[in-house]
C-alpha cells in the first residue's frame, strides 16, 4: 500500500508541476489583469528611475483652484530636476500593499532612493479593520511571492484576509474598547469608546451656547482617528514598514519614511491637547523606531496649516497646492543627504502658467477625464483621448484663469490632432468658462472639415479672442466634446494665452 | 469554516492524520474536539445550543430506554421534540411568527407589538436538530437502543462532515461506524480524495460561477430582457443543485477517508421523469427523514384519499417550513406538493409514465418536463419575498427588448456549465468514485489534471457561501 501512496504522491507532484507550468505561460498574466492590477503600477515604473515617491492619494489631491495641481511626487521631482523621478500613487493604500508593490521592482531596477508614505491615520483601528480591507487583500493574493498555480489556489480558496462589513466594524468597536491609554500622561478617558461617548455628551458648543451637532461629530471622528497608541509589537503596520526596511536593505535603496502632516490645528480646536499629545507621542515613536532601523524619517506632522487642508469636514491628508509644495519640500531637503549635488532650489514666484500641452502619455498631468485616454490610437507616443461613442469628453485643461494677467491672455491658440474614423461624428472643440457671480461662457467650434481624411491625424489650429468679459472666470476648460457614436481622438492637445 | 476555504483544506488532513495516528479508543475525543472547533469556526457561542440538545437527547434516550411503559417514555419524547423544535422555533421561525402576528395585529386593529430578536441564524440548526430528533424518535418506538456512551453520542450529533448542511444521518446508520475501529485504507483516501475533489468542481467552478449572474438577475430583474431571465432562471436550477451536491459529495468523500460512509444525497435529479421521482433523487436525506417521521405517521397511503392528499400536502409544506421562515418557502413547498398530486392523477387515469428505459425519447420528454416544473418552482425558493419572485415571473414577459451586456456570460462558464451537465448525464445512477475507479490509470490522472486545473483557475474568486448554510 505504501509503495502504491509514494508512487501517486510523486505523480501528483508531477501533475502539479505540469499545471503550474500550462498556466504560468498561458493563464497567469490574464488572471493578473483582472484581480491584480496593481502590479501595473509597478510594470510603468522606468528603468531608470533614481527617486521612487509611492503614496495613496495624498499624493495626488488637489483643490480645483490649485494654479499648479501636480502631485507631490512631481513637486519634488522639481527640486532634482537632472534625477528622475517616479511615483506609484494607489488611493486607500497603506504599508501592506507598498510591501507587495515594492517586493515587485525589478532587480535590476535602477532606483537609488525610495520615499514612502507614512500615513499616520494607516495606523488607527479603523483603517486597520476598513472594509476596503478585503478587496485591497485579495488584489494582492496573485502577487505573493510563491509559484503562479499556487497563488491561484489561494484566491481560489479564499486565502486571505474575509472578512463581512459587520465582522470588521465589530473589530474596530472591539480594538476601541480593548486599548487602554497607557502611561502617566493624565488622559481624560480610558479608551476611544468612553471618550467619543465624553464627546458626545459634552458636545461642542457654538456662540450661543448649544450643541453644535456637525462640529461634534467632527470631534468624535477625530477621536476616532487619532485616539490609539501605537504598539509596536503588534500593529500590523508596523510589520509590514519593518518588511520594506528590510527589502530597502536586501535592495540596497535609500529609504525614506514620509511622515505626512495631518490637521493638528483642527484637532486641537476641536478636541484639545489630549488628542495632540497622542499625535505627537505617536509620531515621536515612529521616528525613533524607524530611526534607530536607519530610516530617514520626515516629520511633517504640523507642517502644513489648517486652510491647506482640502477636507474641512473628515480627515485626510489630501492638501491643497501650498500644502503639497511644503511637504515636497521638506522631503527634498532631506533627501540631500544622498543626492546634495543634484538639489536645486525651485523659483516659485511664476505663480502662472501661460501654455499647455498633453500628449496623453503623461500620467503626471493632471488633466480632466483621464478616463478618456486609450491605447487604440496614438499621434505621438502610445495613447491619445478617444471620444464618441459613449465617451462625450475628451481630456480636459482647466485652469483658474484669473490668475494669468489679463495683458497676456487676449487670444486663446489651440492646436491639437485629431484622427476620425467616420465624417459624420459632431465632435466640438469647447471652450468653456465659469465662476461665482459670473455668466457662464460656452463656445464650440466643428472639428471636422469638408473633405477631410478618414483614418489619418489630422492637424487643428483655432485662434480665440478672449473677450474681456471672460477675463475674470474662475476656471477656463478646453476640450473636445463628442456625444455621437463615432470615435474621434485627440492626441497632443496644445493651448496658449497670447497676449 | 468553509469546504472551498483554506482553512478545511488545512483542517481536514489535520484531522485525517491524527485520526489515524491516534489508538482507535481515542479518535471519538478527536473527532468531537474537531467537529466542536469546526462548528465554532462560525460563532463560538452557538456550540452551547448542540451540547444543550446533546445533552437533553442523550437523557431523554436512557430515559426512554428505561421504561418498558410507551405512556411512560411520552414524556420524555415531548420533552426532547419540544428541546429541539423550540430552539429551531426561536432562532429560525420566532422573528416570522412575530412580523406575521404584528401585521395581524394591525389589521384587527390590537395594539400590541411582538418585539423582533437580532441575532444570527445558528448555522445547520435544522439539520441537526432533525438528526436528534431521528433518534429520539426511534428511541421511543424501541427501533433504536438508547446510547449510554455520552462522547459518542455528542459526536453523532456533531460529526463535522455533515454537521452544517447534511447528509442528515440516522443513528442505526452513522453510529456504528463512528465506533468501529478503521484502519488507513488507500482505496478509502482515493474515494475520498475523488469525491472532494468532484465535489469542490461543481461548487467553485459551477455553482459560484453562476452565483454572480443569478444574483444580478434576482436584483435588478428590470434591467433584463426575457431571455437574460429565463437564462438567469435556468442557471438558477444548475447553481443550487451544483452547490448543494457538491457540498454533500465533500461531506461524504471528508468522511469516506476516515473509513465513514455516508448515505448519497443526490442521483441525478434533472433527471427524473416526475416530481416524485425528483424527491426521490434530490436531498435524499431530507425526503426520507419526513417520509420516515411525518408521511408515515400521518398515516402514508394507507388512507382515504381527501386524507392522502393532506397528508402529501403537509409533507410538502412542512418541507418549505423546514428550509426557511419565510412565505416564499411555503408556496415552494406547497407547488410542490399540487404538481405532485397533478402528476399522480395523470398518470393514474392515462397512465402515460410507464416503464421507460433510461434515456428512451420518453424518459428525456419526461425529465424536461420535469425539470422546467423545479426550475420555475425554484424561482420562489431564489426570491428573498413574494414580490421579488411575482417580479421576476412577470419580467419573463415583460422584459427590456436588448440583451444586457452585464449577463454576457463568459465562454468558459457555458463550457463547465456544459462539461458538469453532460458528467452528470453521464453519472445517471452511478457514483462518480465509483465511476472513476474503473477508468484506466491515464484517464483517471487526466481527469484529476483537468478538476484540479479548473478548480484553481475557474473558480469564481467571490465569496459564495453554500446555499444549504442558511437553513
Amino acid at each position: 500500500m505504501y509503495k502504491t501512496l509514494l508512487a501517486r504522491i510523486s505523480l501528483s507532484i508531477l501533475l502539479l508541476l505540469v499545471l503550474n507550468f500550462i498556466y504560468s505561460k498561458w493563464f497567469y498574466e490574464a488572471d493578473l489583469q483582472k484581480h491584480s492590477t496593481l502590479i501595473n503600477l509597478v510594470r510603468e515604473v522606468p528603468k531608470n528611475t533614481d527617486i521612487l515617491y509611492i503614496g495613496e492619494s495624498s499624493n495626488i489631491t488637489f483643490r480645483s483652484n490649485d494654479i499648479d495641481k501636480s502631485p507631490i511626487s512631481t513637486f519634488l521631482g522639481n527640486h532634482y530636476p537632472n534625477l528622475n523621478t517616479y511615483d506609484i500613487t494607489k488611493p486607500a493604500s497603506h504599508s501592506g500593499i507598498y510591501k507587495v508593490l515594492l517586493n515587485h521592482i525589478p532587480t535590476k531596477s535602477e532606483i537609488k532612493t525610495v520615499v514612502v508614505t507614512l500615513n499616520l491615520r494607516s495606523f488607527n483601528a479603523q483603517w486597520i479593520f476598513s472594509k476596503l480591507e478585503t478587496p485591497l487583500q485579495k488584489s494582492l493574493v496573485l502577487l505573493k511571492p510563491y509559484p503562479p498555480l499556487f497563488n491561484r489556489f489561494l484566491l481560489s480558496f479564499k486565502a486571505y484576509d474575509i472578512k463581512s462589513e459587520e465582522e470588521r466594524k465589530q473589530q474596530f468597536l472591539n480594538k476601541w474598547k480593548e486599548d487602554e491609554f497607557q502611561g502617566s500622561y493624565p488622559f481624560p478617558y480610558k479608551n476611544v469608546r468612553e471618550w467619543d461617548y465624553g464627546m458626545h455628551v459634552k458636545g461642542i458648543k457654538d456662540s450661543l451656547g448649544n450643541i453644535d451637532r456637525k462640529q461634534t461629530e467632527l470631534a468624535s471622528h477625530y477621536i476616532k482617528a487619532y485616539a490609539f497608541q501605537i504598539d509596536t509589537l503588534h500593529n500590523p503596520r508596523i510589520n509590514d514598514f519593518n518588511e520594506i526596511v528590510r527589502l530597502a536593505k536586501e535592495r540596497g535603496w535609500n529609504l525614506v519614511f514620509n511622515l505626512m502632516a495631518e490637521n493638528t490645528e483642527k484637532a486641537a480646536e476641536l478636541v484639545g491637547t489630549d488628542l495632540l499629545y497622542l499625535m505627537n507621542q505617536n509620531t515621536k515613536l515612529l521616528e525613533q523606531y524607524y530611526g534607530s532601523k536607519g530610516v530617514l524619517v520626515v516629520n511633517n506632522l504640523h507642517a502644513v496649516e489648517n486652510e491647506q487642508f482640502i477636507d474641512q469636514h473628515w480627515t485626510t491628508e489630501h492638501y491643497a497646492e501650498k500644502g503639497r509644495k511644503t511637504i515636497a519640500k521638506n522631503v527634498a531637503l532631506a533627501l540631500k543627504q544622498w543626492h546634495g549635488n543634484a538639489y536645486e532650489e525651485v523659483n516659485d514666484d511664476l505663480r502662472y502658467k501661460t501654455a499647455f500641452f498633453n500628449n496623453c502619455d503623461d500620467k503626471h498631468l493632471v488633466w480632466g477625464q483621464r478616463k478618456s485616454i486609450s491605447e487604440e490610437q496614438a499621434y505621438s507616443g502610445k495613447k491619445s483621448s478617444q471620444t464618441g461613442a459613449g465617451n462625450d469628453y475628451s481630456i480636459v485643461m482647466s485652469y483658474p484663469l484669473k490668475v494669468i494677467p489679463d495683458s497676456l491672455k487676449n487670444h486663446l491658440h489651440i492646436n491639437l490632432m485629431f484622427y476620425q474614423n467616420a465624417p459624420h461624428h459632431q465632435a466640438k472643440l469647447v471652450v468653456q468658462a465659469s465662476g461665482l457671480n459670473f455668466k457662464s461662457f460656452w463656445k464650440g467650434f466643428v472639428l471636422n472639415q469638408k473633405n477631410s481624411p478618414l483614418n489619418t491625424w489630422i492637424n487643428y489650429q483655432k485662434k480665440i479672442a478672449i473677450p474681456d468679459s471672460i477675463k475674470q472666470a474662475d476656471i477656463i476648460k478646453v476640450y473636445v466634446y463628442n456625444t455621437s457614436d463615432e470615435k474621434v481622438y485627440i492626441d497632443d492637445f496644445s493651448i496658449k494665452f497670447m497676449p | 469554516m468553509l469546504f472551498n476555504t483554506i482553512e478545511f483544506v488545512l483542517f481536514l488532513p489535520l484531522v485525517i492524520f491524527a485520526y489515524y495516528l491516534l489508538p482507535h479508543k481515542l479518535r471519538w475525543i478527536l473527532l468531537l474536539a474537531a467537529s466542536y472547533f469546526f462548528y465554532m469556526s462560525w460563532k463560538v457561542e452557538y456550540i452551547f445550543l448542540i451540547i444543550l440538545s446533546t445533552l437533553i437527547d442523550y437523557a431523554c434516550g436512557i430515559f426512554m430506554e428505561k421504561l418498558k411503559d410507551k405512556n411512560a417514555r411520552l414524556p420524555f419524547l415531548i420533552l426532547s421534540l419540544s428541546a429541539n423544535l423550540g430552539l429551531l422555533f426561536f432562532f429560525k421561525y420566532y422573528n416570522f411568527a412575530s412580523e406575521n402576528l404584528n401585521l395581524l395585529f394591525d389589521k384587527i386593529e390590537i395594539n400590541k407589538e411582538l418585539p423582533l430578536m437580532k441575532f444570527l441564524l445558528p448555522v445547520g440548526i435544522s439539520f441537526y436538530t432533525f438528526q436528534t430528533l431521528s433518534y429520539s424518535i426511534d428511541v421511543y418506538f424501541r427501533r433504536q437502543k438508547a446510547e449510554r456512551h455520552l462522547g459518542y453520542f455528542a459526536l453523532y450529533v456533531s460529526f463535522f462532515p455533515q454537521l452544517v448542511a447534511g447528509p442528515i444521518e440516522r443513528f442505526s446508520r452513522l453510529s456504528p461506524q463512528l465506533k468501529a475501529p478503521h484502519t488507513f485504507s488507500y482505496e478509502n483516501l482515493a474515494k475520498g480524495l475523488r469525491l472532494i475533489l468532484y465535489g469542490l468542481f461543481i461548487k467553485m467552478v459551477i455553482a459560484d460561477n453562476l452565483a454572480g449572474l443569478v444574483d444580478q438577475i434576482y436584483a435588478t430583474p428590470q434591467h433584463f430582457s426575457s431571455l437574460d431571465i429565463i437564462t438567469g432562471i435556468v442557471f438558477y436550477s444548475f447553481q443550487i443543485y451544483s452547490d448543494f451536491y457538491g457540498y454533500s459529495i465533500i461531506a461524504i468523500g471528508s468522511a469516506q477517508i476516515m473509513g465513514i460512509s455516508l448515505m448519497d444525497n443526490f442521483r441525478t435529479p434533472y433527471l427524473a421523469k416526475n416530481i416524485a421521482e425528483f424527491w426521490q433523487r434530490w436531498h435524499i436525506s431530507l425526503s426520507t427523514w419526513f417520509r420516515d417521521y411525518l408521511y408515515y405517521p400521518l398515516g402514508g397511503n394507507q388512507v382515504k384519499k381527501l386524507r392522502w392528499i393532506i397528508n402529501i400536502m403537509i409533507v410538502f409544506v412542512v418541507s418549505g417550513i423546514w428550509h426557511g421562515a419565510n412565505w416564499t418557502f411555503i408556496i415552494w413547498g406547497a407547488l410542490f406538493g399540487i404538481i405532485y398530486l397533478i402528476e399522480k392523477l395523470i398518470n393514474t387515469r392515462l397512465n402515460i409514465e410507464k416503464k421507460h428505459r433510461a434515456f428512451s425519447p420518453g424518459h428525456l420528454l419526461l425529465a424536461c418536463k420535469t425539470f422546467v416544473l423545479v426550475t420555475f418552482i425554484w424561482v420562489f425558493f431564489r426570491s428573498q419575498n413574494l414580490n421579488e419572485a411575482i417580479a421576476i415571473l412577470k419580467f419573463i414577459f415583460t422584459g427590456t427588448e436588448q440583451i444586457n451586456q452585464a449577463l454576457l456570460v463568459p465562454g468558459y462558464v457555458w463550457f463547465w456549465l456544459i462539461t458538469f451537465i453532460v458528467s452528470d448525464v453521464l453519472l445517471y445512477n452511478k457514483r462518480f468514485d465509483f465511476w472513476l475507479a474503473d477508468l484506466p490509470l491515464v484517464g483517471r490522472w487526466l481527469i484529476y489534471g483537468v478538476l484540479i486545473f479548473s478548480i484553481i483557475v475557474y473558480a469564481g474568486v467571490e465569496n459564495f457561501p453554500f446555499i444549504y448554510f442558511q437553513f
